[in-house]
This record gives structure tokens, C-alpha cells and sequence, in this order.
């Protein structure tokens, strides 16, 4: 067993003390020299020195000092020493503290009592402790309740050593007439816990006699009451009819940590659906009452879980989570969103829609911070909530829609997507939607709004006061043709003034990115928008938004209306019968085409019109001027069945998503089966729920290590030297969170006794060594099993190497043996974790490391190379496996992962395939710490090559 | 709900305190320790996080993290509590909120913490307690303290006046005219004194032969309580010496003594039978001593269980020519005291004349101090009785169980036949460490801590004090430990009231000059 450690300090290497120095200073009689000096012995043994000599300088003149303060370092001081041999015995010499601790305990001050009784909480030595019982149990009459309850306590720690109740046979009795007579609270808490620790029975029975009165105790000890409870009822189901009575009682305290543990409390006992009902009712109240974030936030993850194990009884709660939208917090207002995205019901849908417009609306007036971010979370509840209930689409979309001008972006481009859907789903909407959308273009202020709009304008007018209208719609937001003249040339250098510093930030943050479909790309305009300043439309509508959007250089929106009056002038070719309209209408298309054309090449813009914009207005000019029935086809109805197959699939991944957290749910075939009349609960099994607290605890103080199953364990072990070298070693090298142990055997091959054998290891990359190596003898043919634990402060791959060094009797020189390097892999502290498109994509322009791997594989086929890349990286892939599954010579695809350390690792891999058939690319790996981006590429290069 | 440890780290993610509350190892509170810069999120409004297997609860202290780390299932609510009292205690304690003034401050921020969480659980405390758990001043302690100091004082101021006593009797002795016993004695008085003088060094008494030494060393002062002449350093070591120990400067001093760490073999219990011995000297040729033994038990709820007095008369002669004598005595007439003479006294002339003489008239009383002290004994007496009002001293104790104490209240109530003289009435107590606190008392009283014995000695009662009272408080204890309560007492008149009226020499001419003592003590009275 691993000592424990009790305290940590700073200590700055750069003052050693030198033992010498601690030691004078103890001896001398100066007391703030004997206190500094303690200080630095103490600090000298945290980090690792023993100093063997300073105990007997200690007890010389150390003990019989009278300086409080002294006295209680001399405690720091013997927590922390040694006080057993290696064979786990307790060292002669620590019989001379016990007098010191004898006379401490009798002590005429009560503090010094106190610190020391204290103290003898974390001793664990019997030997030690023995003959100091008769004046621990002194203490317990003590008249100072700060004496009792540290009394009290180290009768409890002395009860619970192994022992201990040799020690202390009448303890639990004592402590129960303690307990009758004591009016302290903390006191008769930590007497409570004694008993519950100790003797659970005198607890239950102390409990029960005085039940009437729980409600009147103090808060301390009703929260032992509650883990009192808790306990009992687990292992014994049959005795929670007597104790619900006092949690109910409960609920009423005036404490609020008491309340929260009642109603935790209350969920693990019972399932009734009265017993969640009440717990529910105590968290929401916890929740509006509490202004703290932090309490909310968990209050809310207590709610979530009551959500998944019981939806049922939650959903009636709907609206009292909801309230917890009027906390200001973004954190708490997402999370209750979540919660409540998962409870709506046909019932209570409309009530929680309202909700959600109210808030919505509140979001106009009020001019808050973050408003723009809550709209935007506000405006995706409610666009889920109509996917999953379609009805109430029609009352909520109107509404939203007058957010199309947002000046959020980010909320805007949710309405428009928002709206974009309902309009294909909701084809009784189809009519008020597109009105709607025409009436409210002009206000529309972002580029991919805009264009986004325009695309619903271009597929969805289908009647011809529709099409006639969105032409008008379009051609007035365009405003005046020409875009340019030379008239207004002075008018637009003046505006030419702004925008080119507008621009040369867009510029300057042009970076190389990364598309949503995964795409590698260097420069592109709706990347652009994306990330940097998006542009939007300052000042006045008047000469209409388009046509601003257009004067600050944006073509690709340029493109799109193009587009859009192509479509609406094929469309106006088969609805309207008078064929002078059309022509029209097309002539004037063309005549904005050519203008925006004109406006592309006039030296008035920063840049000139972008390839891609130019090309495809040029395509749109010759569609208008020579229709095919083929390219009407496409244009009039692929693009429209491409959405509505993008929507299924959508969908599609959706409900498999649903199914596959459905399939986890589902019992195995061979479980037990909780009847639920036999047995009044479901869910957890009654083993499963017994260790549950425990767990908690041993979990989180890294007692609990989940060992895996041997098998696996044979597969990591690593031979450390040759098999004929003298002595063998081989390592098992097991990781967990933030450590590495390696369980080394040792086996001497020789014949003659091997001494001083001592295992030297060293680390490279952010490893340390936690303790010095001991030396050990080992006898001929014999085996040492040795551990080494060694700490992992980031992720990064780090090389453990070392040496084994001996003394044999007839060679007096010590042998050195090299050791095997351990190479410490980075993918045991990654693990597959996912993240939203646009969080990759925000974490992608942040992060400062970039390690670019050039693609060399013997892999011929792109999706083999790339689950090749993810099964040995152990990463995600976030693009969607849809858009990977055609051949079409070139991938493009996003990996995430997390580290232990909450560190992010970013991949990205586009790769093509070559003429030759061989695959090439890159594949960027980006990181906040140098660390991530080395080690993964390391791995990344040894690994691609693959296959063969 | 447990608090798994409370640290400090700087906005670099240096370790600067922490302290944990329960058992983990280093290897696993550093690396939580590491993992939680990393992990703290920025541009966020709540302060915790979690991690697979536990939370951490933070809060910024201007260049500095105050961070508690818990396990999930513990209460928020009670951790943010906890939080928010430590973040109130680090500035108490530490004047610069940076790496360098936590560095400075670490212990006394771990001595804080360790007030607040005990053993992980929340402790119920304010910013003001802590710090005045932590200053550690205690009234209890100066008041102790205190009390040592003027205890060594006034050992001190009783080392000068032996002393001096000292120099007298050395002076007394080297005029020679002692026996050798009495230099042995003086020898050792030397001795001990040269040690008792330096107080100090503690090392006054040595356990092995200190407690002879120490007798005789007291035994040569009978003039300290009892304001006698320092002559009566010839008196036998054995005659009132106890009667010192029970004096209370020497047991302060003996007190004072323990406090300062030397191990005294303290036996200041007399028994019953050193205190018969003699108080006066035997100057006269003459003397007769009549003597009665109280063997008294009583109940301690009243009643008596046992009355018994046993009465000597004995006769000393110092010098051969006076040893042909009769004496006539006077009895009080009590008709309950069977007398009884030696088997050598002529019994008819006891009978008809209460004279008392030997069968034989020609031999004469055997003489010198030589023999018994207490000389030859001529009539024994002995009465028994059931009467409870000749008692001569009852004691009426009342404990009482109050909270988590206990009052005795104890009162004594003496007959009017007797004035008793050094009354010591002994009480037994639970174990205790230090001497219960004394309410009331009519007398004076000591504690013997080794035997636990609390004694409460009258010097004198008389119709003055016929009833007193004293009151103690002592922790709980069950009232069978006060009893049985041991009296020792004496008094100068007996129950038999026996006198001697006159010495008869045979051989005629004036009657000697005699001493008459008549002495009435306890042997073994007691309350059970």
C-alpha cells in the first residue's frame, strides 16, 4: 500500500536549506527560529528527503518546547515522517513521541489538546496510539466542545484501524452516551458519524428514538442523518418505510444543502413516482431559489438524470424547468433547453413553445450581452421542436422570421435554415412562407442569409404572382442598374474608403480552412463569412441590401442571385402564358447579370470578381439565352430533390442515432429481471446500487483501479533486458489518468547473491519520477517484483529508460545492465470524443500548433487509408460517413479527439488518389500545446503506411 | 459528501498549498492537482467542473486559485459553503494574495484549513473562530500557568525559611548534645536540602531514596505548622512528622514539583497508627498516658455499623528509683467501659480503691525510654456501643449528577463531647487529571492526584465549628467512588475519662513529679 500524502507545499528549490543549518536552529533557543526551521524541515520532506537524523534533534529539543506554534508543526512533522520500517513495523524510536503526544493531550490548553487529538485522526500506527487511549478518552468530557469533537473523531479513526476495536471495545457505547448528553452540533455530528461508521446499528436505533426531533438538529448532523439513511436503505430494502417519514420531514429544513441531499436521497430510495415527483419539485425549487451558477448547473444534471430514469413523471415538471431560462447565464439557459428539447410531449408542446416565443421576444427588447447567442440557442429549440412536432411550425415560424434581419449572423442563418426546412416539410406553409419571406427580404442584412434566402425565393415561388413577385423583390433590392457609373465614382471612393479596411481585415485572418464537408480549402468565400467579421450591411437600406452586399465586393452572393433569377425566369417561362413577359423578365435578368459583370471587373472594388462567381453568372446568361429541356430539369428539380435528401438523411442519422443510445439501453439476454411488483424498483440491481457511494469515494481518491482482465495484461508486458543478460527484467506497464505504474520483475539469472540492486530509471518528455529507487539484494535465481510510479503532466509520448546496477561479492565494481527503452504512447490519453461542426472549425483558426504530415501509404483505396488513420489514432471522425461514401478520387475528412487532460487534438485528411493509383495529401493535426501536434504526427508517420 | 482536499494553485497551475482530508497518494492529489489548469475552462460564469471521477470547486483569488477538490455525489451547496469561508480565511492569513505571500503564509493556511474540514466533513465555524482556534490562547493555560508560577514562588520563600531553619539546628547539633540518631538525621536533612535548593533543576528528590529523605527532612521541622521551638529538632523522627506532610505548603511544593516534571513517589496518606504516636516530649520522670482507639464505620446513609473504642493506660518511668510507685486513678463512671488490668496488678486494690499497683509490691515498674514508647501498659478499657450519639463525628456526603458534572456536597457534623484537633477527612475521587474545582469549603484541603484523594482538613473543632461544609464539582462520576471516607482525627479527652489523681510512692515521701496525657485518636473511622 502507497503512503499516503496528506499535504502539499510549494517549494522553491532555489533556497535549499541545508540539514545542518534546520539542525542548529533547532537546538538554539530562539522559538522563531525553531519555527522557521520546522517549516523548512517539513518542506524538506515533502520533497522527497528523509532526513534521518533530524528526528533525534527533534525530539531533544523540539518536544519539550512550549511555543504553540511549534507544537503544532511538530504534528505537520510526524504526519508526515516515515513511522515504519519497510516491513511495515513501526520504528522503535517513535516510542519517544508518544509521551510528547501524552503530555500534548493533558495539556492546560485547549487548542494544543484539540490540534492534537486531531492529529491522531491520521495516524494509523497502533503501536503509537495505544497508550494514548486512556487520555483520548479523557478528552471526550472535556468542557470544550472543540476538544469533544476532535475527540470524538479520533476515537473514531483509532475504532476504524484495523485493531482498533480491540483497541477500544466500548468505543461505539461511549460514544452513544456521548452522544445523549452532547450539545454541540458538531460535536454530536461527528459523533453520529462515528456511529454510523462504526456501529450503523446504535446509529439506526439513536435515529429512530429520536426521530420527532430530526427536524430540529442541526444541519451537519442531518446530513449524516440522510447518508445514514442512504446506507441503511441500500443494504437492507425492506427499512426505508421508516425512514421516507424523516426525509420528508426533511425537505422542509431551513438548510439548502440539507434540501438537496434530502431530494438526492429520495431518488435513490424510491421509484415512486410521488418520492421523484417530490424530489423533482425540491431541485426546481433549489433551482429558482439559488442564485449561484454553480448550483444551478448541477441542480440541472441532477434534473437530466431524473429525465432519463424518469421521463415520465419530468414531463409534467416542463414548465417549472423552464423557469430557469431567466437566469442570465448562457450555460444554464443551455442546458435547461436540453432538458426540456428532451420532455416535450403533443401535450405540452404548446405551452412550451409560447414560452420559448416569449423569451424570444424578451430577447428584442432588452439589449444584454449575450442576447444574440440565447436568440440563436432559442431559435434551435424551437426549430427542433418543429421538426419533431410539425404543427406548431405554423405558429412559430412567422415570428421567427422577423429575425431574419437579425444583426446576429449566427441567429439569422438558424431562422433561414429554420425556415428553409419547414418550407420543404410543411408544404401547407409553403404560400404564407414565401409572402412572408419576399415581405421581409429587404431587411435581411447578412451575405449568407441572403443567400440562403434567395435559394428559397429561387425553388419555392411556384405560382406566377409568386415568381412576378420575387423577381420584383429581387430587382428592387439590386436597386438602380448600373451598380457603377462613372457619375458616381467620387460617391463610391468615398465608400471605397471604408470597405477597404473593412477588407483588409478579411484579408489578413484568410488562413487556410476547413470546409464543413471536410474540404481543405485555401480560400473561399462562404468560409470567409463564416469565420471572419461576416459582412453585413451597415447604414441605411435605401439603395437595397443586396446591392451594398454587392458594392463591397461580394460576388459570390453575386453568383447566387444570378442563380436565383435564373431559376425564377425558367419557372416564369412555364407558368406565364404571355410569352412578352417572359422575354421581358429574362432581358432584364440579363441586363443585371451583365452589370454585375461590369461591376466585377470596374476598378472601384478592392479585388476584381473571383473566378468561380464569374463563370457561373456567364453559365446563367447562356442558360437564359439558350434553354435546354435537360439543364430545365436540373435546375428547376435536382437541386430541390438534393435538399430533400440531404433533409431524410438528416433524419436518417438521427433516429439511427436514437436507435443506437436505444440499443444501450437494452438489457442483455442474460440479466436479471426486476419484476416490478416483486420488487418495487427498476433499473439498477441491488449490487450495482450497494457500492455506488462507495465507489464515488474511492473512485475520486484514485483507490478504485478498474483492472482489466489479465488476458489483456499479458499483451503490454515489455522485456526489458536480454535473456541472457544476469539479471531479466520485464515491465507491465499499466496507465491510468495521470500516472504510469510500471510492475517491473527482476530475476537474477546467476548464481551468486546480487546486491545493492538498484533499478535507475529515467524519463524524457513531460514524465517525472515520483520516488527514488531503493536498492534491494537479491538472491541467486530468486525474482523481485518492483513498482515505479511515474506522474504524466500533458499529453505527449514519453521515453522511460533507465538502468539495472548491482554489486556482486567477488566483482567490486557495480555492473550496470541498460534497460529496454518504454516508449509511453500518447494514444492512451486520447480517447474519441465529438464535437459540433462549427466548434471544430472555431478550435481550428485558434489553435497555434500545426504539424502537417505528408501522406505515404501503400494504401490504394482513400476510405481504407482513412480508417486506417482513425483505428490507429484513436480518433472520431466527424464527417459524416454519407459524404465520404462515393469514389470519387479525393477525401476530405475531420478527426477530434479529447485528451485525459481536457486537451483538443484536431485531424484533418484530404487526400487523392493519384493517376497512378497511389493516394497523396496531407494530413494536418492541430493542437493548443506543442505537445499533441508532435507526438500525434510522430504516431501518424510511423502509422500511415499501413497495409503492408 | 466529502472534501478530498483544499489547494491553492497560481493562474500558472502551480501547486502552492493544499491540504488533503483523506487517505490518498501524492501520486494521485498531484496529478488532480495538474489536470485542473487544464481543464479550467475560460469565459465561463460558474465555478466547477467535473471530471470522470471527481469535481472540483474553484474560486479566483486575485492572482491565485482556491480550488476544493470533492468527489461528484458531495453537496454542492455545502462545498460552495466551504468555499466561501476558506476564500475569506486565505486573505486573513495571507497579506499578499500572490505565489510569494501564500508561500510565506502555507502552514498557517493548513492550520486554517484543518479548522474548517475535519477528516472532509464541513466543519460548523466562522472566519472568527478560526482564528481564534488558531491563535490558541487559552485562559485555561495562563491560569495554569499562573498558578505554577506563584507555587514555585512560594516554594521558594518556604526553601529560604528551612534554610535558615536549617543553619539553626546545625548550629543546635554541633553543641552535641544529641544522640546519633538525631546527626544520622541531620546528615540526611543536609543532603536533600542542598538539593531542594535549586528547584529548577528538578531533580530535587530522586525517587529512590528521596522518600526517606524526604521524611526526615520534614520530620525536623515540626516548628513550621506547628510554631514550636526548633529544639524539638531532637524529637524522634517518628513523632509528628506526618502530621507536616499533611501541612498544606508541602504538598504545594511537592505539587509544584510534579508540575515540572519530577516523578514523586507521593505516599502522603498517613496511616491511622503513626498518628498516635506522642506529640509532646518525655521530660518528666514520670508519665502516664491513657490512650483511646476509635474503630468507628458508618453508614453512608446514616447509621452506624460498627462503635468501638479501645483505651490503654500506660506508665512510663524514666529513672530506676521512682519505679516503686502505685497510681490512683479516676474513672467517669461510664457503664459501658469494662476495664481490665495487666495479669500483674493487684486486682483487689484496683477493685476497692482504683489504685492501681503491683501484685507485688517490692518489684518496681520497669523503666526507661528504652523499651516501648509508649511505656508499660496498666489497665485497658473497651466499650462498644450502638448509641449514634456517641459518635463523635458524622459525615454526611451528597453527590449529585448535574449536566456532564458532578457535585458533592459534603458536611460533617461533630458532637459536642469532643473538640477534635486535626481533623482529615479523605475522599476519594474518579481518576482526574487536575484537582476538581473546590465551591466551598470550611477548612482547607489538598489533592493528592496519585491516589486521587481529595482531603479536607479542619485544624481544630470546637463548639465554633461544630458543622461545616464543603462543595466540590468534579466530571461525571458515579457517587459510589466517593466513599469510603476515611477521618483521622484526635482529641485531648476520652470517653472513659479516665484521670490519674495521684502517685503513691512505697517507700514514702513526697509524690513524684508526674505528666499525665490523656489522648483519644483514630484507628480506623470510616464512611462507607
Amino acid at each position: 500500500m502507497e503512503k499516503s500524502c496528506t499535504l502539499l507545499i510549494h517549494f522553491d528549490k532555489g533556497t535549499p536549506a541545508i540539514a545542518n543549518e534546520i539542525k542548529e536552529a533547532l537546538e538554539g533557543n530562539d522559538v522563531p527560529a525553531k519555527i522557521d526551521a520546522m517549516k523548512k524541515a517539513i518542506m524538506l520532506l515533502l520533497n522527497g528527503e528523509t532526513l534521518p537524523q533530524l528526528f533525534i534533534t527533534i525530539v531533544r529539543y523540539v518536544l519539550p518546547s512550549e511555543d504553540h506554534t511549534v507544537q503544532k508543526l511538530l504534528l505537520l512533522y510526524l504526519e508526515i515522517i516515515e513511522k515504519t520500517d519497510t516491513k511495515g513495523r513501526v520504528l522503535p524510536e517513535m516510542i519517544l513521541i508518544c509521551q510528547n503526544l501524552r503530555n500534548n493531550l493533558q495539556h492546560p490548553n485547549e487548542y494544543i489538546r484539540g490540534v492534537t487529538l486531531r492529529f491522531l485522526c491520521r495516524l494509523n500506527e497502533t503501536e503509537i496510539i495505544e497508550p494514548l487511549i486512556p487520555s483520548v478518552l479523557q478528552n471526550l468530557e472535556d468542557r470544550h466542545p472543540f476538544i469533544r469533537r476532535n475527540a470524538i473523531l479520533a476515537v473514531m479513526s483509532i475504532y476504524k484501524l484495523p485493531q482498533g476495536e480491540q483497541l477500544l471495545v466500548d468505543a461505539p457505547e461511549m460514544i452513544e452516551k456521548v452522544l445523549l448528553s452532547e450539545q454541540d452540533a458538531s460535536a454530536k455530528r461527528n459523533a453520529f458519524l462515528m456511529l454510523f461508521t462504526c456501529a450503523q446499528d446504535r446509529a439506526v436505533s439513536y435515529l429512530l428514538t429520536h426521530v420527532d426531533r430530526v427536524s430540529e438538529w442541526g444541519e451537519l448532523l442531518q446530513m449524516v442523518v440522510l447518508e445514514l439513511i442512504r446506507k441503511v436503505c441500500r443494504t437492507n430494502r425492506a427499512e426505508k418505510g421508516k425512514y421516507i417519514k424523516i426525509i420528508i420531514s426533511l425537505l422542509n429544513a431551513p438548510s439548502t444543502a440539507v434540501i438537496y441531499e434530502c431530494a438526492g436521497t429520495l431518488v435513490s430510495l424510491s421509484s415512486a413516482p410521488t418520492a421523484i415527483r417530490a424530489a423533482a419539485n425540491t431541485y426546481c425549487q433549489l433551482l429558482l431559489s439559488q442564485s449561484d451558477n454553480n448550483v444551478k448547473l448541477i441542480v440541472l444534471d441532477r434534473l437530466n438524470e431524473l429525465k432519463s430514469s424518469h421521463r415520465d413523471i419530468m414531463v409534467d415538471l416542463i414548465m417549472d424547468v423552464l423557469r430557469a431560462l431567466s437566469s442570465p447565464n448562457l450555460d444554464i439557459r443551455r442546458k435547461t433547453l436540453d432538458i426540456v428539447l428532451e420532455l416535450i410531449t403533443p401535450l405540452n408542446i404548446n405551452e412550451v413553445v409560447l414560452m420559448l416565443k416569449k423569451e424570444v421576444m424578451k430577447t428584442q427588447s432588452g439589449e444584454l450581452e449575450k442576447n444574440g447567442e440565447y436568440r440563436q440557442m432559442l431559435i434551435q429549440a424551437i426549430h427542433s421542436c418543429a421538426i419533431k412536432f410539425p404543427e406548431v411550425a405554423s405558429t412559430v415560424v412567422h415570428l421567427l422570421m422577423d429575425f431574419l434581419g437579425d444583426s446576429n449572423v449566427a441567429s439569422a442563418i438558424d431562422v433561414v435554415v429554420f425556415v428553409r426546412e419547414i418550407i420543404e416539410t410543411n408544404p401547407k406553409l409553403r404560400v404564407s412562407i414565401i409572402t412572408r419571406l419576399l415581405d421581409t427580404f429587404y431587411q435581411i442584412r447578412a451575405a449568407r442569409v441572403c443567400s440562403c434566402a434567395l435559394w428559397i425565393i429561387g425553388e419555392y415561388c411556384l405560382s406566377l404572382s409568386e415568381v412576378e413577385s420575387g423577381i420584383a423583390t429581387i430587382k428592387q433590392c439590386l436597386g438602380e442598374l448600373p451598380f457603377y457609373s462613372v457619375s458616381e465614382e467620387g460617391e463610391a471612393t468615398d465608400a471605397s474608403k471604408k470597405t477597404p479596411q473593412a477588407n483588409s481585415i478579411t484579408v489578413s485572418s484568410r488562413r487556410p480552412a476547413v470546409l464543413a464537408d471536410g474540404t481543405y480549402a485555401t480560400q473561399s468565400a462562404a468560409s470567409e463569412t463564416a469565420f471572419s467579421a461576416p459582412t453585413v450591411v451597415q447604414g441605411s437600406l435605401v439603395s437595397g441590401n443586396i446591392r451594398s452586399l454587392l458594392l463591397t465586393g461580394d460576388f459570390f452572393l453575386g453568383a447566387v442571385v444570378a442563380c436565383t433569377l435564373t431559376k425564377l425566369v425558367l419557372r416564369l417561362q412555364e407558368v406565364q402564358p404571355s410569352k412578352v413577359e417572359v422575354n421581358k423578365a429574362t432581358t432584364q435578368a440579363l441586363l443585371i447579370f451583365v452589370s454585375m459583370l461590369q461591376l466585377g471587373q470596374s476598378p472601384v472594388l478592392p479585388h476584381p470578381i473571383d473566378n468561380d462567381s464569374n463563370d457561373r453568372i456567364v453559365l446563367c446568361i447562356r442558360l437564359l439565352c439558350d434553354t435546354g429541356d435537360g439543364i430545365r430539369t436540373i435546375w428547376l428539380q435536382s437541386c430541390r430533390q438534393s435538399f430533400v435528401k440531404m433533409l431524410s438523411e438528416k433524419q436518417l442519422r438521427e433516429t439511427e442515432e436514437l436507435k443506437a443510445k436505444a440499443q444501450v439501453s437494452h438489457a442483455q439476454p442474460d440479466d436479471l429481471i426486476d419484476f416490478y411488483h416483486l420488487k418495487s424498483r427498476k433499473g439498477m440491481s441491488q449490487l450495482e446500487l450497494e457500492d455506488e457511494v462507495q465507489d464515488d469515494l474511492k473512485r475520486a481518491t484514485g483507490e478504485f483501479v478498474n483492472d482489466n482482465d489479465d488476458a489483456n495484461k499479458l499483451n503490454r508486458i515489455l522485456q526489458l533486458t536480454g535473456f541472457s543478460d544476469p539479471v531479466y527484467a520485464e515491465a507491465y506497464v499499466s496507465v491510468h489518468h495521470y500516472d504510469i505504474v510500471l510492475d517491473i520483475t527482476v530475476i537474477n539469472r546467476t548464481k551468486e547473491t546480487l546486491q545493492n540492486l538498484c533499478l535507475e530509471l529515467a524519463t524524457m518528455g513531460d514524465l517525472k519520477l515520483v520516488e527514488r529507487p531503493q536498492n534491494y539484494t537479491l538472491a541467486p535465481e530468486s525474482s523481485k517484483q518492483i513498482k515505479a510510479n511515474i506522474k504524466v503532466s500533458s499529453t505527449e509520448t514519453g521515453v522511460i529508460f533507465g538502468n539495472i546496477v548491482y554489486e556482486t561479492s567477488n566483482v567490486l565494481e557495480r555492473t550496470v545492465v541498460v534497460l529496454n527503452d518504454i516508449h509511453i504512447d500518447i494514444m492512451d490519453y486520447i480517447s474519441p470524443a465529438v464535437c459540433t461542426d462549427a466548434a471544430f472549425r472555431t478550435m481550428w483558426a485558434e489553435f497555434e500548433w500545426e504539424n502537417k504530415v505528408a501522406v505515404n501509404t501503400v494504401i490504394q483505396d482513400e476510405k481504407e487509408f482513412l480508417n486506417h488513420i482513425i483505428k490507429s489514432t484513436n480518433m472520431k471522425c466527424l464527417t459524416p460517413v454519407s459524404a465520404l461514401d462515393d469514389e470519387c478520387g479525393f477525401l476530405a475528412a475531420n478527426l477530434y479527439a479529447k485528451s485525459v487532460f481536457g486537451e483538443d487534438a484536431l485531424v484533418n485528411l484530404s487526400v487523392e488518389k493519384q493517376a497512378d493509383g497511389k493516394l497523396s495529401g496531407y494530413i494536418r493535426i492541430r493542437s493548443k500545446t506543442q505537445g499533441i501536434a508532435l507526438s500525434l504526427g510522430d504516431k501518424i508517420t510511423l502509422k500511415q503506411k499501413g497495409g503492408g | 459528501m466529502v472534501v478530498l482536499a483544499a489547494s491553492i494553485l497560481s493562474k500558472s497551475g502551480k501547486v502552492l498549498v493544499s491540504r488533503q482530508f483523506v487517505e490518498m497518494t501524492r501520486i494521485r492529489i498531484e496529478g488532480l492537482l495538474a489536470a485542473f489548469p487544464k481543464l479550467l475552462g475560460t469565459g465561463k460564469q460558474h465555478t466547477y467542473f467535473e471530471t470522470e471521477n471527481v469535481r472540483y470547486v474553484y474560486q479566483p483569488i486575485e492572482a491565485l486559485y482556491l480550488v476544493l477538490v470533492t468527489n461528484k455525489q458531495s453537496n454542492i451547496l455545502e462545498d460552495l459553503e466551504t468555499l466561501r469561508l476558506l476564500s475569506k480565511l486565505v486573505p486573513e492569513y495571507s497579506v499578499s494574495l500572490d505565489e510569494e505571500g501564500i508561500g510565506k503564509t502555507a502552514f498557517e493556511l493548513i492550520f486554517a484549513f484543518d479548522e474548517v474540514i475535519c477528516l472532509g466533513h464541513k466543519e460548523n465555524v466562522t472566519v472568527a473562530q478560526v482564528k481564534q482556534y488558531c491563535e490558541m490562547e487559552s485562559h485555561e493555560e495562563k491560569l495554569h500557568k499562573l498558578v505554577l508560577q506563584s507555587k514555585i514562588n512560594e516554594t521558594k520563600d518556604v526553601m529560604k525559611r528551612k534554610a535558615s531553619e536549617i543553619e539553626k539546628s546545625k548550629i543546635d547539633k554541633n553543641r552535641g548534645d544529641k544522640g546519633g540518631f538525631m546527626s544520622m538525621g541531620s546528615g540526611r536533612i543536609e543532603t536533600s536540602l542542598s538539593e531542594i535548593s535549586i528547584p529548577s533543576s528538578g531533580s530535587g528528590f530522586g525517587s529512590g531514596s528521596g522518600f526517606g529523605g524526604l521524611i526526615n527532612e520534614v520530620d525536623s521541622f515540626p516548628t513550621k505548622s506547628k510554631g514550636r521551638q526548633p529544639s524539638s529538632a531532637t524529637a524522634p523522627p517518628k513523632g509528628s512528622g506526618m502530621q507536616l506532610g499533611k501541612s498544606q505548603k508541602t504538598n504545594q511544593f511537592l505539587e509544584s514539583l510534579k508540575a515540572e516534571g519530577e516523578l514523586i513517589v507521593e505516599d502522603a496518606k498517613p496511616k491511622a497508627g503513626q498518628a498516635k504516636a506522642a506529640t509532646a516530649l518525655l521530660t518528666d520522670p514520670i508519665t502516664l498516658t491513657a490512650e483511646e482507639k476509635l474503630n468507628v464505620t458508618l453508614k453512608r446513609d446514616g447509621g452506624m455499623s460498627n462503635f468501638d473504642v479501645q483505651g490503654t493506660l500506660s506508665l512510663q518511668i524514666l529513672n530506676q528509683e521512682d519505679g516503686l510507685i502505685q497510681v490512683q486513678i479516676e474513672t467517669g463512671g461510664n457503664p459501658g467501659i469494662l476495664f481490665k488490668t495487666h495479669p500483674n496488678m493487684n486486682k483487689e486494690l484496683f477493685s476497692n480503691e482504683n489504685i492501681l499497683g503491683l501484685k507485688d509490691p517490692n518489684r518496681p515498674f520497669p523503666t526507661g525510654p528504652a523499651g516501648d514508647a509508649a511505656g508499660v501498659g496498666l489497665l485497658k478499657w473497651r466499650m462498644q456501643s450502638a448509641d449514634e450519639s456517641m459518635v463523635p463525628l458524622s459525615i454526611n456526603c451528597w453527590p449529585s449528577v448535574s449536566g456532564n458534572e458532578t457535585y458533592v456536597s459534603i458536611e460533617y457534623e461533630a458532637s459536642a463531647m469532643f473538640d477534635l484537633q486535626n481533623v482529615v477527612i479523605s475522599i476519594p475521587l474518579p481518576a482526574l487529571r487536575e484537582a476538581p474545582s473546590i465551591r466551598q469549603i470550611d477548612g482547607e484541603w489538598r489533592f493528592d492526584s496519585r491516589n486521587s484523594i481529595l482531603e479536607w482538613s479542619i485544624v481544630l473543632i470546637d463548639n465554633s465549628n461544630r458543622s461545616g461544609s464543603m462543595e466540590f464539582v468534579v466530571p461525571p462520576a458515579d457517587s459510589s467512588v466517593f466513599f469510603p471516607i476515611s477521618v483521622r482525627f484526635t482529641a485531648t479527652s476520652t470517653y472513659s475519662d479516665l484521670k490519674v489523681v495521684n502517685i503513691i510512692p512505697l517507700r514514702g515521701g513526697a509524690p513524684p513529679k508526674f505528666s499525665q496525657r490523656t489522648n483519644l485518636v483514630t484507628e480506623n473511622y470510616q464512611v462507607m
